[in-house]
């Protein structure tokens, strides 16, 4: 499991101890990776994420369309494992998770896990107020460096 | 009145019986639920489908049937569970002093007679 | 909002390559997909219809490496630009921490950009931000056309840049421009970053 905030691993630990899920993902809304548990490498991470959000912002765009609010959770029943889409509301904005399940456990747990967790990172969330914080003094320096090196020009 | 609902109010009528629901066993996902207030139907469903489901791999593993009944006995009352015919589950939740017996006997009847 | 993490020292920046339909906003991103090494980038994925025009987005994230010990990452986005996507253009464009305007310079495209730059600015003040405020560069693409059917590069900047940002003259099939625009955008996104940005 790898989490970018220090207090979304506790209660991410906990649902993928209770659930049994293979794949975790948090997100923003917006597709930037918050947490996630099961992937091997960094940049499948992100485009799952940013399929995730896509998927998420279309199916809450459709949901207003159709005059009902959002939905709460996407199932995708597959023939070997399934997967998950819910959005939530946290103190940091709202963010969609993604869980992909196989026949080990079932939707009524994943989804009733999912939920725990979802109040337990709302108060984790506001235990820990994110301080202001800044860049080292030398990151424009080192980024016209790192820009040249990347680059080549 | 659906057959499901009949089941339902034939459990729930049995003394000390907080409330009962079917769920498929394998989803872990409510199909029908009669219950008082402060019975949370959906984690019953969850945790009673999953559990089923561990039951009847570990039997299976070790050459055994699976179930026909649980008793999953806890401080404040119990959670009853009989696997019926077409993957679904009938879930009681009972207080410490209901009648298991009776409710037992109902479920069993009412199982076999969910087609 | 770039995701900035102290804790993990890692940056997240996205950047979402706009403009008018066919102006060449997928080729810029197959260009840099082609051109980076793999280690540096993932999966390049294309929600496209059968006849390659972008339906949803094309997706490419890259690794730019370290930068002052923080691993800086970077999204590039394209968004569909057929006029009647525009609901997918708002959702693609949430979040945005730079844009990259790709303009067509054929001449008879002129009316196209000008709409989709409108349509830019009206998306992303739908969502509170004011185009002013956001890191945005130009490409005039499709510079390698016929000089007789094109604009060059003044007269581009004439038509559209009224705030004088940055601009590149591009030729996105063949690679001209494509990683001097990239390199300009990132540059703005993580100056900005740099001058006091907090994290999101
Ligand atoms: N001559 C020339 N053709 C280009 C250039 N860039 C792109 N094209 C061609 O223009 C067409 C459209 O390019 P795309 O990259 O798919 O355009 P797009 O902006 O992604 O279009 P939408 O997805 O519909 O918004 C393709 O046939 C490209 O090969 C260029 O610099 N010069
Ligand atoms: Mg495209």
């Amino acid at each position: 499991m790898r989490a970018l905030e220090p207090w979304v691993e506790a209660p991410l630990q906990t649902f993928l101890a209770e659930s049994s899920a293979r794949l975790t993902l948090l997100m923003t809304s917006s597709g930037q990776v918050v947490a996630q548990h099961g992937f091997s490498r960094s940049l499948d991470v992100m485009t799952a994420a940013a399929l995730g959000a896509g998927i998420g912002a279309s199916t809450e765009e459709l949901a207003r369309l159709m005059g009902s609010s959002r939905f709460e959770a996407l199932v995708h029943h597959g023939a070997r494992q399934s997967c998950l889409l819910a959005g939530f509301g946290t103190p940091r904005g709202r963010w969609i998770g993604l869980v992909v399940f196989g026949p080990e456990t079932s939707v009524g747990i994943v989804q009733l896990f999912f939920d725990q967790m979802v109040q337990q990172l709302a108060s984790a969330a506001r235990r820990d107020e994110p301080a202001a914080v800044r860049l080292p003094e030398n990151f424009e320096h080192e980024l016209d460096a790192s820009l040249k090196a990347l680059f080549g020009r | 009145m659906t057959a499901a609902q009949a089941v339902l109010d034939r459990v729930t009528r049995v003394p000390g019986v907080r409330g009962a629901l079917i769920a498929s066993a394998e989803d872990g996902l409510v199909v029908a639920e009669q219950l008082m207030d402060g019975v949370d139907g959906r984690a019953a469903a969850a945790l009673a489908g999953s559990l089923v489901g561990r039951l009847a791999r570990t039997a299976d593993g070790a050459g055994r049937r699976a179930p026909a009944f649980v008793q999953l006995r806890a401080e404040r009352g119990s959670i009853l569970v009989a696997p019926c015919p077409k993957d679904l589950v009938l879930i009681a939740v009972v207080a410490a002093d209901a009648n298991v017996g009776l409710a037992r006997l109902e479920m069993l009847d009412a199982a076999s007679r969910l087609h | 909002m770039s995701l900035v993490n102290f804790t993990a020292r890692e940056i997240t920046c996205k950047i979402v390559y706009y403009g008018p339909g066919r102006s060449g906003k997928t080729t810029n991103l197959q260009y840099v997909y082609g051109r980076v090494p793999e280690s540096r980038r993932g999966r390049m994925v294309s929600l496209a219809t059968q006849t390659d025009r972008t339906l949803f987005f094309d997706f490419l994230p890259l690794e730019l490496g370290s930068i002052s010990g923080f691993a800086t990452k970077f999204q590039l986005y394209t968004v569909p630009g057929q006029s009647y996507y525009n609901a997918t253009r708002k959702l693609v464009l949430q979040g945005a921490d730079g844009v990259v305007f790709v303009a067509d310079s054929q001449a008879r495209r002129f009316d196209d950009n000008l709409e989709s730059l409108q349509n830019l600015q009206d998306n992303l003040l739908a969502q509170g931000v004011d185009i002013r405020q956001l890191p945005v560069v130009f490409q005039y693409n499709k510079q390698d056309l016929p000089r007789d059917l094109i604009l060059t590069h003044e007269e581009m900047d004439d038509a559209l840049n009224f705030r004088a940002v940055h601009s590149f003259a591009g030729d996105a099939l063949h690679g001209t421009g494509v990683f001097e625009t990239l390199r300009g955008i990132s540059e703005l996104v993580l100056k900005r970053l740099a001058a006091g940005a907090v994290a999101g």
